[in-house]
């Protein structure tokens, strides 16, 4: 190509790479996207902020053909965008890289990045042209500016060198082999799990990519938003309410706008919130680690108290719960429980000590939906329940028990034979509640007990979590929804990166506001581990 | 297999509390059971005579027996290819302790004994070591078989216990065949297991959703070496009475019994995925394996196209009884 070849202003420069107009989904009652209108420029990086729950992943689901929109209607390259499936969204050029990896492990690099274009490289429709390949794929390689060696097992490189080869392919598999002129990628939480040098690789990669199609991201860290991105739009409660020019606005504005909503005192108790008197610890927490996911966790819960626990989806706060209650045990520390030896605990042992779990992960991990309410409110039940050494059944008492708790915490099943699996989400979460509530439960341990449950059964839970603590039940409240860490919560503790940075006391007359605690949960600009996005501007000029 | 194929939905939907035993979908392998009785009466007239139906009980019992542990260990979701290995080893131990020792009687228990050590070693394997139990059932399988084939040195060997065969071939009940008395004197016991106590409760728990089970402090990995030790003590006693039944052991114990025993597990409407089925409905399926056998024995069906059809009747129940829409990915 000559320098002096002319080429016209494309008229499609004009118009946007992509366009979204009034995208309406809801799931059952709950509306998570509400009438979203935005557009991504070409050869431009476009960030997506906004709390847990704001919608964000139900955005990329409609964009990446995963789920279909209720309404409203999307626009590629300017023309009229409805992919069925994902497949066929990479097809005309969106593509998108999961938060957990999608790479297979034991193959060599190039077959990763070609995965799906395998077609182009065969002779008579069967044997791969091996030569021909490697050479795509070193090409790729080379664009995408890593070092890699594609002939390599995938596997041997780490985390970080692979989520670089996932992006090379989401961006320039699509552009090299797919006959797609300006990829569309979108990223989510891209960064969550890499450290500090390998952040600045993928800053590199993703500048370089841009150079050649157009960026979507989803982050929690403002810092790296406001450095990288050209365009920030914020999501609140499936709204759109900003769209911001990184240059001219700072994280605290960021904050305000995503957060913010109204706390109504009495839908969390907060009145029927009890000063905690100073007696001795129910749960004593020292020094509790698991390497790559908590460490160094001291923390007390008293009789009747609630601590919550905040935090962001990677900062350990769920794997901590899972500690504590012994699911997934610790590596170091100990924890004492009622008047136990400080240990690491184990399930078994907890649960005989009187503590009660309920995991995040209703459906695999909280209940046995194919299964009755009876057995699964008696799921944690041991010898008040099968009786001798025989283990005999006691089914009138297993039946008068679900019964009474179906009654008392007004789960709305026929009988207590009703499978689970036909309850709402939030008598089922009332279901694995009544599990421990029959055992008499010294401390629960709570892992988003409100997740995908409606407002009402919401209200009831929170109720019965106040009853419970009036009667001197300790419960950690692990939980990404700020209201109701803020409304239920006594002291909260802020975990960042496996680490508790702050404890903000709650008490009913001063709690803290959204926004204070998300200050607390992003890394702060100062820290060392922040300093490298500061960076990234200036290595890039 | 329309009617089939229409009845699949609602026994893949259809679990319901304390009324397990009597769900509508174990009226699909009756069915079977009734249809192979009518079948096999028209096509045969041999078959319908009460002498055959004593020599059809005769060959269930041992099946029956050796079916009943492997259904804890399918209802929990794993499987137990070893059952028909035990049941030769067991039998070879037999022999060895009836001809070598003083025992007697005694034989019984401490074969009984020596296949819960064996399902032992199975749930240890499995549990500890946290491979695949179809891996290990697989391995422990050729391991018994050949040490029970080494014990017998490739021959049959006969027991020389005056009155010993009593125990299987003896009549308790007119026309009805010690040994089939005794498996549903078993079967009865395991049912009772399996629908009133902790043990059975535990099964269809981690069959139906093992970590959920584990977070709520249920000690399943304990329950899971339970299963297999009872697994390998019911192919135990199968083994002292089909010896019994037989007079002797030979090398092709308990060969059949790899096939047989799945089938009539899988047929009588417990589900390979876990958490869906029981022992009650083993004896459906044990009848129409038994059914099928004798009856195409009789209506001269060479022992070759037997296999074929037996093979197809499997694959059908499976077909019949799986949620395909749940399974993404089957390995």
């Amino acid at each position: 190509m000559s320098p002096h070849s002319q080429i016209p202003p494309a008229p499609t420069s004009v118009t946007p790479l992509f366009k979204a107009h009034g995208l309406t989904k809801s799931f059952g009652p709950n509306v998570i996207l509400d009438g979203v209108e935005f557009e991504v420029p070409r050869k431009a990086i476009v960030t997506f902020v906004g709390e847990n729950g704001a919608g964000k992943s139900t955005l990329f689901n409609l964009l990446s053909g995963i789920v279909a929109p209720d309404a409203g209607s999307m626009r590629l390259n300017g023309r009229d965008y409805r992919p069925h499936g994902y497949g066929e969204a990479l097809r005309l050029g969106v593509s998108r890289v999961f938060q957990e990896q999608s790479l297979v492990g034991n193959v060599p690099v190039y077959e990763n990045l070609l995965l799906g274009y395998e077609g182009r490289f065969t002779h008579a429709g069967q044997w791969l042209d091996r030569r021909a390949m490697i050479a795509a794929a070193e090409g790729i390689i080379e664009a995408a500016g890593i070092d890699v060696d594609v002939r390599r097992r995938t596997a041997d490189y780490d985390f970080s060198k692979r989520q670089s080869i996932e992006i090379a392919r989401a961006c320039l598999a699509t552009s090299h082999l797919g006959g797609i002129v300006e990829p569309f990628v979108l990223l989510d939480e891209p960064t969550s799990a890499l450290d500090r040098r390998d952040e600045d690789a993928f800053f590199k990669l993703v500048t370089r990519i841009k150079g050649q199609g157009s960026l979507l991201f989803v982050s929690h860290r403002l810092t790296e938003v406001l450095a990288i991105s050209d365009l920030i739009y914020v999501l609140k409660d499936g709204q759109l309410v900003a769209r911001l020019d990184p240059a001219t606005t700072d994280e605290k504005t960021l904050h305000g706008l995503m957060v913010g909503r109204e706390r109504a005192a009495d839908y969390y108790h907060e009145r029927r919130q009890r000063p905690v008197t100073d007696g001795p610890a129910l749960l004593g927490v020292r020094k509790l680690g698991r390497s790559g996911h908590f460490a160094d966790v001291t923390l007390e819960v008293r009789p009747g108290e609630v601590v919550g626990i905040g935090g962001l989806l990677d900062s350990g706060k769920s794997a901590l719960g899972k500690a504590l209650a012994g699911v997934e045990p610790a590596e170091h520390g100990t924890v004492s429980f009622v008047s136990g030896p400080p240990e690491i605990p184990d399930i078994r042992s907890q649960v005989r000590k009187g503590l009660g779990y309920v995991p995040a992960e209703r459906l695999t991990e909280g209940m046995i939906p194919a299964f009755s309410v009876a057995w699964n409110i008696s799921l944690a039940s041991g010898a008040d329940l099968f009786a001798g050494p025989l283990g005999w059944w006691r089914r009138r008492r297993e039946l008068a028990t679900a019964a009474r708790y179906a009654k008392e915490m007004s789960i709305r099943s026929a009988t207590p034979a009703q499978r689970c699996a036909r309850l709402s989400g939030g008598n089922q979460q009332k279901v694995v509640l009544a599990r421990w509530l029959c055992r008499q439960p010294k401390l629960l341990v709570l892992d988003n007990p409100t997740r995908g449950v409606d407002a009402g059964a919401k209200e009831e839970i929170y109720r019965l979590i106040r009853d419970l603590t009036d009667q001197g039940v300790g419960v950690l409240l692990i939980t990404d929804e700020l209201l109701e860490l803020i409304g239920l919560s006594d002291r909260i503790l802020i975990m960042q990166r496996g680490s508790i940075v702050t404890e903000v006391a709650a008490p009913p007359d001063a709690k803290p506001t959204e926004r204070e605690l998300v200050t607390f949960m992003l890394p702060r600009s100062g820290t060392p581990g922040r300093s490298a996005v500061h960076q990234i501007p200036e290595t890039l000029q | 297999m329309s009617a089939l194929a229409e009845a699949a939905p609602r026994r893949a939907a259809r679990f319901a509390f304390d009324r397990n035993a009597i769900d509508a979908s174990l009226w699909l392998p009756v069915g079977v059971v009734l249809f192979l009785l009518v079948f096999f009466s028209l096509a045969t007239d041999s078959f319908a005579t009460l002498r055959n139906f004593t020599a059809i009980s005769g060959q269930a019992g041992t099946l029956l027996i050796a079916c009943l542990g492997g259904t804890f260990v399918i209802l929990m979701g794993s499987i137990d290819l070893s059952v028909g290995a035990v049941v030769l080893l067991g039998g070879a131990m037999s022999v060895t302790l009836l001809n070598h020792t003083p025992l007697g009687f005694a034989t019984i228990p401490a074969v009984a004994l020596l296949g819960g050590l064996l399902g032992l070693v199975n749930g240890t394997i499995y549990t500890w070591g946290r491979i695949p139990s179809f891996i290990v059932t697989l391995g422990t399988l050729s391991v018994f078989s050949g040490l029970a084939l080494t014990i017998l040195d490739g021959r049959a060997i006969q027991f020389d216990l005056d009155g010993f065969e009593t125990i299987a071939i003896g009549q308790l009940v007119p026309h009805l065949p010690n040994i089939a008395f005794w498996a549903l004197v078993a079967w009865a016991v395991v049912v009772v297991i399996a629908s009133r106590t902790r043990f059975g409760r535990y099964m269809y728990l981690i069959g139906g959703g093992e970590t959920v089970a584990r977070t709520a402090g249920v000690p399943v990995t304990r329950y899971k070496i339970y299963a297999f030790m009872l697994s390998g003590v019911l192919a135990g006693i199968g083994a002292v009475l089909s010896v019994a039944r037989l007079g002797a052991a030979g090398p092709s114990l308990g060969t059949d019994l790899l096939l047989n025993s799945l089938a009539a597990i899988v047929v009588g409407g417990t589900s390979l995925s876990g958490g869906i089925g029981g022992p009650h409905r083993t004896l459906i399926g044990v009848l129409i394996i038994a059914i099928l056998d004798n009856g195409l024995n009789l209506m001269g069906v060479s022992q070759y196209s037997q296999m074929v059809v037996k093979g197809l009747v499997v694959i059908a129940a499976v077909l019949v009884s799986r949620d395909r829409s749940r399974t993404t990915v089957v390995k």
